[in-house]
C-alpha cells in the first residue's frame, strides 16, 4: 500500500502534470479562438454591444452560448430566429410583445444601443460553437409539411417577413410560437383577420398575440397576402400524420 | 476550544447563517416568479434575484470556510491566531463589500458575467480582504509549533482560491475568451480548489470525530485531492464544448469529466471507512452525521448528477437548461454547504460550552434540510428533462415549454419550504448555543480532546 510520502508525490506530481497540460491546451485555444470566433468581424460596435449586455446582466435571465440563467430564451441565434426589426420592436416594450407572460425589464435603449446589441448578438451567432445549439432532431416529425409554394415566400409583405415570422410560419418557414398561417384563410374571413391584428387582446383576452402598432394599410397588406395563399395551391401534398407506434385498432 | 482566538470563528459562522437565510429568501422570489407570481418584478427583476441568490451562496460559503479555517488552524498549528483584530476587521469588511454588491444589483449596477457579477471596484476590495485573511492564517501557521498535512491542504486550497479569482478580472473584447477565463475562476474554484478546502475540513473532522490515526487519514486525503485535480483540472473542458473553443475540448472535457465522480466517490468511501474504523465514539454524533452526509451527498450531487450531463453528446441538448440548475443545487449543498454546517455542528459546542449535540432538533435539522434539498433537486430534474425533450428535441418555443413545466416549480417551492424548516431548526439550535464563552474548554468534553491528537 502507498505510504504517506508516496501519496504526497501522487498529489503534487499529478496536479503539476495536469496543470501543465491544461495550460498548454489553453495556449493553443487562444491561438485558435480568433479564427473560430471570426475575430476580424469583432468591430467596436460589437464590443459596445457586449458592454450593454454586461452592464444590464442579461445573462441573469437569458443564456448566450448556453451560458447564463434559464429564465429567458437562449440568444445565440436570436438574430437569425427573430430578425433585427422584431428585436428592436421587442426591446421598446418587452411586456407588450408577450402580453401576460414572463416579464422582461423595459430598459429604454436608444436606437444606437439597440443596433449595438444586435451587432453583438449577430457576431455571437456567427461564432463556431461546434454545432450548438443543435437543430431539434424531432422537429420535422411534429411539424406539418409545407403546403405553400416557395414562390409565395418571396411575395411576403415587408412587415410580415420581418415581424410576423418571428412567431408564425408560412410554408414551414418562421417561428413556432403561434400557429402556422398557411391555411388561415380557411378559418377566418378578411374582416375577422384585420380586426384580430388590430387588437388581439380586445377580441380574446389572455391571448399570447401582441398588439403591434401599424397603419391600417399594413394590416390589409398582411391579410391580403394570407388570403392570397388560397390561390396558390400547394406544390407539396399535405403529408399524412405520422402513424402512432401503437394503433388503437390493434386492441379492438 | 483550546485557544481563545478560535472564538473568531463563531462570528464567521453566525454571519454565514445570516447570509444563507437571505439566500433562501431570494430563492423563493425566483421560485414564485417561475410560477407566474412575479409581483416584485419592478423592484427585484429575475436577474437581480438570481445574482443575489448565487452571490450570497458564494459569500456565505467563503464566510464558512474562513470561520472553519480560523477554528482549525490555531489548533493544528498549536498557537493563538496571529491577529484577532485583523480577523474581525476582515469579517466586517467582507460583509460590507457583500452588502454593497447586493445593493448595486438592485440598482442595475454590475459586471454582468455569470457568478462574477460584482462591480469591478469591489473586486479589488475582495482581493484585499482575502489577502488579509491569508496573511492572518499564513502567519499563524508560520509561527506555529507544528505543520500538519490537514492545515497545509486547507491553506493551499484557500491560497489557490484567491489566486484563481484574478483571471476573472481580466477585461477582454471577445465573448468566447471572456467565457474561457471566467471558468478558470468558477470551475477551478468549485471543482478544484474548493474541494481541497472541503477535503481539508473533512479530514480535520474525521480525525477529531473518529479517532483514526492522523497518518492514515491524511495519507488518504492526499490521494483524494490528487484524484480531484487529476480529473478536475482538465474537466474544465466540459465548459468549453460549445462556447467557441477548439473541438478537442469535447474529448478532453468528456473523458476527464467522466473521471470527476471518482474523486467524490473516493471521498465518500474514505469518510465512511474512517467512521467505521474509528473505535472511539465521540459524543458529538450529529457532527459526524453532517460530515458523512456531506461526503455522500457531494458524490450524489456533484459527482453523479454532474456526470449525468457532462458527456458532450448529452450536453449538446442539456447545456443551458434547467438540468444544470438541478445539478447545481445538490452539488453545492452536498459538497460545500454541508461541510460548513458540519464544521459548525462540531465547533459550536466547543466554542460555547453547551452540549446540544444529541437533541431531536439537531437530527430534525439534518434530515429535513436534506430531504427538502433532494426534493428540490427532483423537481428541477423533472422540469429540466421535460424542457430538454420539448424545447431541445421537439423544437417547441421556449415560453411555451416554460408554461408546460410551471407545475414542477410548485413542487420545488414545497420542497424548498421543507428545506427552509430544516435550516430554521439549525439556526434555532445555533442561537440556543449562546455566545462563545471564555470558560468553554475542550477538556470539558469527554473524548473530544483525547480522541483528536
Amino acid at each position: 500500500m502507498l505510504s504517506k510520502s508516496q501519496a504526497r508525490v501522487f498529489f503534487l506530481g499529478g496536479t503539476g502534470l495536469f496543470s501543465a497540460i491544461f495550460l498548454a491546451l489553453s495556449v493553443d485555444s487562444m491561438r485558435q479562438i480568433p479564427k473560430l470566433t471570426r475575430q476580424d468581424q469583432l468591430t467596436d460596435q460589437v464590443v459596445r454591444g457586449k458592454r450593454i449586455w454586461e452592464d444590464n446582466n442579461c445573462m441573469g435571465c437569458h443564456t448566450l452560448f448556453g451560458e447564463g440563467a434559464y429564465y429567458a430564451p437562449e440568444l445565440t441565434q436570436v438574430v437569425a430566429r427573430r430578425g433585427a426589426p422584431w428585436i428592436k420592436l421587442f426591446l421598446d416594450d418587452p411586456k407588450k410583445m408577450f402580453p401576460g407572460q414572463r416579464k422582461m425589464v423595459r430598459y429604454g435603449f436608444s436606437d444606437q444601443q439597440k443596433d449595438d446589441i444586435i451587432a453583438f448578438l449577430t457576431w455571437c451567432g456567427g461564432v463556431n460553437l461546434q454545432g450548438f445549439p443543435a437543430k431539434p432532431p424531432l422537429r420535422d416529425l411534429m411539424r406539418p409539411t409545407a403546403t405553400t409554394a416557395s414562390a409565395d415566400l418571396a411575395g411576403q409583405p415587408e412587415i410580415f417577413r420581418t415581424i410576423c415570422v418571428a412567431c408564425h410560419s408560412v410554408g414551414g418557414v418562421g417561428g413556432v410560437v403561434g400557429p402556422a398561417l398557411d391555411e388561415v384563410y380557411k378559418r377566418k374571413t378578411r374582416e375577422e383577420m384585420i380586426a384580430w391584428i388590430a387588437d388581439p387582446q380586445g377580441l380574446k383576452p389572455g391571448t399570447a398575440m401582441p398588439k403591434i402598432e401599424m397603419p391600417v394599410e399594413r394590416r390589409i397588406e398582411i391579410v391580403d397576402y394570407l388570403l392570397g395563399l388560397a390561390r396558390t395551391p400547394a406544390t407539396a401534398a399535405p403529408v399524412q400524420p405520422v402513424r402512432p407506434a401503437v394503433d388503437p385498432k390493434d386492441f379492438e | 476550544m483550546k485557544y481563545q482566538s478560535q472564538r473568531v470563528a463563531y462570528w464567521f459562522f453566525a454571519s454565514a447563517l445570516l447570509l444563507l437565510s437571505l439566500q433562501i429568501v431570494y430563492g423563493f422570489i425566483m421560485g414564485f416568479a417561475r410560477v407566474g407570481m412575479d409581483g416584485l418584478h419592478e423592484w427585484i427583476p429575475f436577474n437581480t434575484a438570481r445574482a443575489t441568490h448565487t452571490n450570497l451562496l458564494v459569500v456565505w460559503l467563503l464566510c464558512g470556510f474562513m470561520g472553519s479555517a480560523y477554528f482549525i488552524i490555531p489548533e493544528e498549528a498549536d498557537r493563538e491566531l496571529w491577529s484577532v483584530k485583523l480577523a474581525y476587521a476582515q469579517l466586517i469588511s467582507l460583509l460590507v463589500v457583500g452588502v454593497i454588491a447586493i445593493i448595486c444589483y438592485h440598482l442595475n449596477i454590475w459586471e454582468g458575467r455569470k457568478f462574477l457579477e460584482i462591480p469591478r471596484p469591489l473586486d479589488y476590495l475582495v482581493v484585499v480582504n482575502v489577502l488579509a485573511f491569508l496573511l492572518n492564517i499564513g502567519m499563524t501557521l508560520w509561527l506555529g509549533k507544528r505543520n500538519t498535512t490537514t492545515s497545509l491542504v486547507l491553506y493551499m486550497g484557500l491560497l489557490f482560491a484567491a489566486l484563481l479569482y484574478l483571471p476573472g478580472m481580466v477585461t477582454v473584447k471577445n465573448q468566447t475568451v471572456d467565457s474561457f477565463y471566467r471558468w478558470w475562476v468558477v470551475h477551478l474554484w468549485v471543482e478544484g480548489v474548493w474541494e481541497l478546502i472541503m477535503g481539508g475540513i473533512l479530514c480535520y473532522l474525521l480525525i477529531k470525530l473518529t479517532g483514526v490515526d492522523r497518518e492514515v487519514v491524511e495519507k488518504w486525503l492526499y490521494i483524494i485531492v490528487g484524484l480531484t485535480f487529476l480529473s478536475g483540472i482538465l474537466g474544465t473542458g466540459h465548459h468549453y464544448y460549445y462556447i467557441g473553443a477548439p473541438r478537442y475540448w469535447l474529448i478532453v472535457g468528456g473523458v476527464f469529466s467522466a473521471l470527476e465522480p471518482l474523486a467524490f466517490l473516493g471521498m465518500a468511501i474514505y469518510a465512511l471507512a474512517m467512521a467505521k474504523k474509528g473505535g472511539r465514539k465521540h459524543p458529538n454524533r450529529i457532527a459526524l452525521t453532517w460530515s458523512l452526509g456531506c461526503a455522500v451527498m457531494s458524490f450524489v450531487g456533484a459527482g453523479f448528477l454532474g456526470m449525468a450531463h457532462t458527456l458532450p453528446q448529452i450536453n449538446m441538448y442539456t447545456h443551458g437548461t434547467l438540468v444544470t440548475a438541478m445539478h447545481g443545487h445538490l452539488a453545492f449543498w452536498g459538497a460545500y454547504a454541508m461541510i460548513v454546517l458540519a464544521m459548525m455542528a462540531y465547533a459550536l459546542p466547543l466554542l460555547t460550552g453547551r452540549k446540544l449535540w444529541d437533541t431531536g432538533v439537531a437530527s430534525f435539522a439534518f434530515w429535513t434540510s436534506n430531504i427538502g434539498m433532494v426534493g428540490m433537486t427532483g423537481a428541477l430534474a423533472v422540469a429540466g428533462v421535460t424542457q430538454v425533450a420539448l424545447e431541445r428535441r421537439l423544437g417547441l418555443d421556449f415560453l411555451i415549454v416554460q408554461k408546460e413545466i410551471e407545475m414542477h416549480f410548485v413542487g420545488m417551492l414545497l420542497a424548498a419550504a421543507l428545506f427552509t424548516v430544516g435550516i430554521g431548526a439549525f439556526i434555532w439550535l445555533f442561537i440556543r448555543h449562546g455566545l462563545p464563552s471564555a470558560e468553554a474548554r475542550a477538556e470539558d468534553f469527554e473524548g473530544a480532546v483525547a480522541v483528536g491528537k
